[in-house]
């Protein structure tokens, strides 16, 4: 029991993996926050401009189907190594269930809300932004944590062009074959992912609650 | 208690014109050549079957559905010269499935277009609450809860009380009660009936519940395939309807139903001049008068009004003894125009009468015949 304790340590101190851990969060966070932004931005712009809803959803749903590897290999000779291109793929791919929710949720708030939005004077901005939006949190919010789930992945990837991040150590421990580091820094992504997608599963639990309808 | 004046369309109906007004979905009219004028200061309900047009006119009044030919006038002003927004800040809405957005809580709910029109936090909290009061919920109970805290009866209170947050001289009411059990259904309503003086608004209200409208409303109109068919009081819909649909929706031919709403004046027998006998005059000369103009009971009236009445049948008692009909005249049962049917037929029953005066403004102005409603009602 020590003996693996005291693996799991070198294992740790060798590759650095509080130093990758850091980086591995660093590219998530940003890759989340501005696929977030994008993604909702996106989402309220195709719903404003429902004859663009389609196309836009289809040129998404195409760069979802590429494969993560191609698709960072198809992003090389724009931004290099490294994490850039890491950090873009993730957006990327992370656009399209935070953009299909907020165009979804937005669409298909209960027309007895807008109905009645009407009814008491507000105008179509109003509703957009007092009851459409509001309302459709709790579908953002999933589409959100499906984004998450899949930027832990990219970014995991992106040890393979020199990205940093947890996928360096898990890229290093293929290389030279150690067992030892490919399960430490393996289960170790993996848990990271676990914890990050219960805390936004239970923020989204918490904005259904405050936001769905009953 | 508010400051804020938020600009107003018009602060009171003077009257509400719907002139021509179709409305037609493809190749089917949902409201046809519609012709109304809705009083300021009335409750007007909107009667009728689905589809027959009733909920398609309310909307068209706030112009959630626009018109197709014709016009609506409030005060003289054709609606379509308003902002829509604006025409509907000035409008109080209110649905069957009520629509509190389930995201705000109550005084979110409320203050929703007060917030809009840029009042203060203090004058909307102050508005919220003498609204929640207003509607029998206690503010200091109600006004951080969420609609889904709430039963149907408190949500549809809050509803009514968003309608009322800019002081609408207008109301639009469509089936507000309509998804209420019975029990509630009819509290509320009788609520309604309390605070309708209090708003003291023009309120158009539609229904399909003919109880309701009975209770509810000043005037009746009667919807059916998008025209409107007769618009008159409950009395004048019951006593006499325009064709045979008005009468199996007013129950016409079980107007016993509708002693409540039935009112003296409308089942009085016209106080013919026949009936009429100066105090001073003789028993046996009197006699003669009732012989010749066929009648068996006289009204006694002396300079300065109601004397009382007389009976044929105690005038014959007393004939030969040189009486005057001042001397025997009992005293009447006098009801007023505006007393009920239903309260004036249980008086005369009380007192073992027959028949009662009928005053307004001090002069007689008909008979009240007991034996004469019945039949009229059945």
């Amino acid at each position: 029991m020590v003996a693996i304790l005291y693996n799991i340590m070198d294992v740790w101190d060798t590759h650095l993996l509080t130093l990758r851990t850091f980086e591995h969060l660093y590219m998530f966070s940003i890759a989340l926050f501005i696929a977030t932004i994008i993604g909702i931005s996106l989402g309220i712009f195709i719903y404003s401009r429902p004859g663009l809803a389609n196309p836009v959803l289809n040129i998404l749903n195409i760069v979802e189907t590429i494969p993560d590897i191609a698709l960072l290999v198809l992003l090389l000779p724009f931004f290099g190594l490294g994490a850039g291109p890491t950090i873009v793929a993730s957006i990327l791919y992370s656009i399209l269930p935070i953009a299909r929710n907020t165009y979804t949720g937005l669409k298909d708030v209960d027309h007895e809300y807008i109905y009645i939005a009407e009814g008491i004077g507000l105008s179509p901005k109003e509703i957009l932004y007092r009851v459409r939006i509001p309302m459709s949190l709790p579908l953002i919010a999933g589409g959100v944590r499906i984004a998450l789930v899949f930027t832990m992945g990219v970014v995991t990837l992106g040890g393979l062009i020199a990205a940093g991040g947890l996928g360096t150590a898990l890229q290093t421990g293929i290389y030279l074959y150690e067992i030892d580091t490919i399960l430490v820094a393996g289960i170790w992504t993996g848990i990271l992912a676990v914890i990050l997608d219960g805390f936004a599963g239970i923020a989204e639990k918490k904005i259904t609650a405050r936001f769905g309808s009953w | 208690m508010k400051t804020t004046q938020t600009q107003r369309l018009f602060d009171r109906i003077e009257s509400i014109r719907l002139a021509n007004v179709t409305k037609k979905y493809d190749d089917r009219f949902a409201v046809d050549d519609l012709n109304l004028e809705i009083k300021g200061g009335e409750l007007l309900i909107l009667i009728g079957q689905s589809g027959s047009g009733k909920t398609t006119t309310l909307r068209m009044i706030n112009r959630l559905i626009e018109l197709d030919e014709g016009h609506i006038t409030i005060n003289g002003q054709d609606i379509m010269g308003f902002d829509p927004v604006k025409l509907r800040r000035n409008i109080g809405y209110v649905i069957q499935n009520i629509g509190l957005f389930p995201h705000m809580d109550i005084h979110d709910n409320i203050g929703l277009v007060p917030k809009l029109e840029g009042w203060s936090e203090g004058e909307i909290s102050g508005r919220v609450e003498h609204l929640l009061d207003f509607v029998a919920l206690p503010h200091e109970t109600f006004i951080n809860r969420y609609p889904r805290q709430l039963s149907g009866g408190q949500q549809q209170r809050v509803g009514l009380a968003r309608a009322l947050a800019m002081d609408p001289p207008l109301l639009l009411m469509d089936e507000p009660f309509g998804a209420l059990d019975p029990l509630l259904r009819r509290q509320l309503q009788d609520e309604f009936v309390r605070i309708k003086h209090e708003i003291g608004r023009t309120i158009v209200f539609v229904t399909h519940d003919i109880d309701e409208a009975f209770k509810l409303g000043d005037r009746i109109g009667i919807m059916d395939g998008g025209k409107l068919v007769q618009v008159g009081t409950p009395e004048e819909l019951i006593l006499a309807p325009e064709n045979e649909l008005v009468a199996s929706i007013v129950d016409a031919d079980k107007k016993f139903k509708h002693m409540d709403t039935l009112r003296v004046k409308d089942m009085l027998s016209h106080l013919d001049d026949k009936y009429i006998f100066e105090s001073g005059m003789g028993v046996d000369q009197a006699l003669d008068r009732m012989a010749v103009n066929n009648v068996e009971i006289g009204i006694v009236c002396d300079g300065s009004g109601l004397a009382g009445q007389v009976e044929m049948a105690d005038l014959l008692r007393s004939r030969d003894e040189g009486k005057t009909l001042e001397d025997i005249a009992e005293s009447s049962i006098v009801f007023s125009p505006h007393d009920s049917v239903a309260m004036a037929l249980g008086e005369l029953k009380d007192r073992g009468r027959s028949v009662a005066i009928v005053m307004e403004n001090e002069r007689p102005f008909g008979l009240f015949f007991s034996d004469e409603v019945l039949l009229k009602l059945i």
